[in-house]
């Protein structure tokens, strides 16, 4: 709870309207994902012709879209699309990125060495690239598209987290720390990443969130991988309506991607925040 | 903490590649004793004083040393033998650390956890020495009184001046237990007031048992506080004097004069 109350005062307390519109925003998308598979929407047998293209009203606050499926609905529903997979691109970005790069930077030399040689390689590799890579050779699923996420996004967290516990290493309070016997897997854990590179390392897993956002938005988009028809993705129905007339049929899942992948942007940069370490 | 706790260093030498920065240095420290440790610059107080918490963290390094840290009755000698790899220095010098030798850094402000209110650490560090956990008993042992101490544990480091900083920086020192001190410039950024203040913490804290090894460039704040004064010159101990004979007519080496006439003319120009 300390270390929850250290974080309100250094993040939320300090955070202005805009930032913690986007917190909530982002809360709002999650809570979709979770609730509204709840909501009884039978998806597949929505179609209603008889209510094609309609605008918002009581019974359909969006509207529908042309094929008279409601769109809030499915705005909703199209959340679990990425949600899964993000969180998914998150935890594995944060395991491959995060402790051996941490480890390398506090240890230094050849494990240094190794370990930025090794994501100098995958980094080389555009992430859009390698994720259809590994959709096409090991199959289109979610939780795919979250590690292949998460395995493309590593290098750049990598190197970011090493950076800073390089820098953080010669820093006065891990050396005070150290001199008071604390232990270099107390310094590592508690002070530098969650306490001192907590921060950019949360602003980068929002960072990797906000691109499954994309990502996946593109390849349903795009069609072949990433959620077919019937099932509502942000990038499937924006691809469903085109050239249909500028509706809130097509708007809609536009702005909420613009909405969202904001959403992530404020939140990275106000988790990142100031330590003021130096 | 008590008078026979002794810090004994002896044969200190340091060597960066071939060029030899502390040679032979040796000193002794006594529970209740303040030790100052002046010299020009690079003349080695730093490192003498990062040596005896095993800080020293380039080839070579410490070639040679004989420290013994002799607190109830017990030795402790952490470089016999001598480690020569990280790895051997930070197991050697587990049970020095913080149990024995407590650390005040020269950046005080920067040698506090920036992430965590600064009642937590110490607090942390006094649980896991056993030591009553209560953060404000230490922050008035540090000098706070008992109205600005529950303050101050509730602030960011941030949020702290040089001179409070520093008094929470002794806090945590004092809180993991230590017998002995090693401050590095303390009086750093701190006006005449504060250093004043903290002539009276480190009177009270020897008064009590603590032993104190002060590495310093101010001679004259350090004549207030210090038992005797070692001289550094050129990686080696010039000369010895007590606190009540810094003038420059006692020393008996060049760069004792010097320094030590240095702080006579200031004096003469009217400084307090």
């Amino acid at each position: 709870m300390t270390w929850l109350s250290a974080w309100w005062h250094l993040t939320w307390a300090r955070g202005r309207w805009p930032q913690r519109a986007a917190a909530l925003w982002l809360l709002l998308v999650l809570g979709a994902a979770l609730l509204a598979p709840l909501g009884g929407y039978a998806v597949g047998a929505d179609v209603d012709l008889t209510a094609a293209s309609q605008g918002p009203s009581l019974a359909h606050w969006l509207g529908t879209d042309h094929l008279g499926r409601d769109v809030a609905w499915r705005l909703a529903l199209a959340c679990q699309a990425f949600v899964g997979p993000g969180l998914v691109a998150a935890v594995v970005a944060g395991v491959l990125g995060v402790l051996p790069a941490a480890v390398a930077g506090l240890v230094g030399g050849g494990v240094a060495l190794g370990l930025r040689y090794l994501t100098a390689v995958v980094a080389t590799l555009p992430r859009f690239v390698l994720v259809l890579l590994l959709l096409m050779i090991y199959g289109d699923s979610a939780p795919l598209l979250g590690a292949a996420i998460g395995l493309a996004y590593a290098p750049e967290l990598s190197e970011a987290v090493y950076g800073r516990v390089e820098e953080l290493r010669r820093a006065d309070f891990l050396e005070t720390s150290l001199a008071h016997g604390v232990s270099w897997w107390r310094l590592l854990f508690l002070h530098v990443l969650v306490g001192a590179a907590g921060g950019l390392v949360a602003r980068h897993l929002l960072r990797a969130f906000a691109f499954t956002v994309v990502l996946e938005s593109t390849l349903s988009y795009l069609g072949g991988f990433g959620v077919q028809e019937p099932w509502p993705s942000w990038g499937n129905m924006l691809v469903f309506e085109w050239g249909r007339g500028l509706g809130v049929a097509q708007i809609a899942p536009a702005a909420m991607l613009l909405f969202t992948v904001g959403a992530c942007a404020s939140v990275a940069g106000w988790a990142g925040g100031e330590r003021h370490v130096r | 903490m008590s008078a026979d706790d002794r810090l004994v260093l002896e044969g200190l030498q340091v060597q960066a590649g071939s060029r030899h920065l502390v040679r032979g240095v040796g000193l002794t420290v006594r529970g209740g004793e303040v030790v100052g440790l002046v010299g020009p610059s690079g003349s080695g107080k730093t490192l003498t004083a990062r040596a005896l918490l095993g800080l020293v963290d380039f080839a070579p390094g410490v070639v040679a040393a004989d420290l013994t840290l002799t607190c109830e009755g017990r030795d402790h000698r952490p470089y016999d033998p001598l480690p020569t790899r990280r790895t051997e220095r930070e197991h050697a010098f587990r049970e020095v650390r913080g149990a024995l030798l407590g650390y005040l850094p020269q950046d005080a402000p920067g040698s506090l956890d920036p992430a965590q209110r600064v009642g937590r650490p110490i607090e942390a560090v006094a649980a896991r020495a056993g030591q009553p956990g209560d953060a404000r008993v230490w922050l008035e042992r540090a000098g706070f009184s008992a109205d600005e101490a529950p303050v101050v544990l509730q602030r960011f480091p941030h949020q702290l001046s040089g001179g409070m900083a520093q008094r929470v920086a002794i806090a945590l020192a004092l809180a993991r237990g230590s017998r002995f001190l090693v401050a590095d410039e303390p009086t750093t950024g701190l006006d005449a007031a504060v250093q004043r203040q903290l002539v009276h913490t480190f009177r009270r804290l020897a008064d009590e048992g603590l032993g104190v090894l002060i590495v310093t460039h101010d001679l004259r704040w350090l004549a207030q506080v210090a038992h005797h004064v070692h001289i550094l010159d050129q990686g080696t101990i010039a000369e010895t004097l007590s606190a009540s004979a810094l003038r420059p007519e006692h020393a008996t080496t060049e760069v004792g004069r010097r320094l030590l006439g240095a702080v006579g003319r200031m004096r003469s120009r009217g400084f307090p």
